[in-house]
């Protein structure tokens, strides 16, 4: 499913101005959650990202640890579409704009 | 991951069943709180439906595995087709119910599987149990992925 980025009814000026407002590299970040078991935010995180074992691991124990993990860096429709499908697998995942860019 | 029959006691976990889906088919509170911030109210909207619905779809698997056979002689089946739907159903469930029947439990106390539960009112402690035995659930499918992952790398 590809959930529709752009707000179609808007003028021109205000969907330019949203699309300045959008662009840029935003961060995917999963945050910590007491209930997940460690070895299926692993499992999700293979699946999602494709990630080996070792870094989906990585990632795992960032999260438990530090309480967040950026798990993808890149263009807003593709970061939303991301946290989208964390979200239907349950995990805690937000979405962040990338200052570093 | 290849199919599995597993055998479970139908007085034990009949019970724990009424208990999950009484809270199945809620919305998904803590995923739609975290939809992007900056979207209109239209594509919040439209995640939140999508949300709710690919939820029932993955709700609807799971209790799939509950029928006439299982209260004949307690076998459910997983296998391929079924194992991620069963996975996510799993996940969403112990979420609702941190979210509501067990929600006055301490996390670290919840994490641990260190509750007391004769102290306890009937309906926690029937939760709680429905909360171990999703994830009972979901470390079996998973081991199984594992396993199939290994071998389909080795050969």
């Amino acid at each position: 499913m590809i959930i529709p980025l752009a707000k179609s009814n808007a003028s021109p000026e205000a969907q330019i101005a949203v699309q300045t407002q959008l662009s840029g590299a935003w961060r995917v970040v999963v945050l910590n959650d007491p209930v997940n078991l460690m070895s299926y935010v692993v499992l999700v995180f293979r699946k999602v990202f494709g990630f080996d074992e070792n870094k989906a691991r990585k990632h795992m124990l960032e999260v438990h640890e530090q309480g967040r993990s950026i798990v993808w860096i890149g263009v807003r429709e593709k970061a939303e579409a991301y946290v989208f499908t964390l979200h239907q697998w349950h995990l805690s995942a937000v979405l962040e704009r990338d200052e570093t860019y | 991951m290849k199919r599995i029959e597993v055998k479970l006691s139908v007085s034990v976990v009949a019970p724990l069943l009424d208990v999950l889906k009484s809270i199945a088919y809620e919305s998904p509170e803590q995923e739609s709180k975290q939809a992007p911030r900056d979207i209109d109210s239209d594509f919040r909207e439209v995640w939140n439906e999508e949300l709710l619905a690919h939820q029932k779809t993955d709700m609807d698997v799971l209790f799939g595995l509950f029928n006439e056979n299982f209260f004949i002689d307690g076998s459910i089946i997983l296998d391929p087709n079924n194992g991620e739907p069963v996975l996510r159903s799993c996940a969403a469930l112990r979420l609702r119910l941190r979210e509501t029947i067990l929600r006055d439990i301490k996390d670290e106390d919840l994490e641990g599987g260190q509750i007391h539960l004769e102290n306890l009112p009937d309906s926690i402690v029937r939760a709680f149990m429905g909360y171990l035995f999703l994830a009972t659930i979901q470390e079996l499918i998973i081991k199984h992925i594992e396993q199939g992952s290994t071998e389909s790398e080795g050969s």
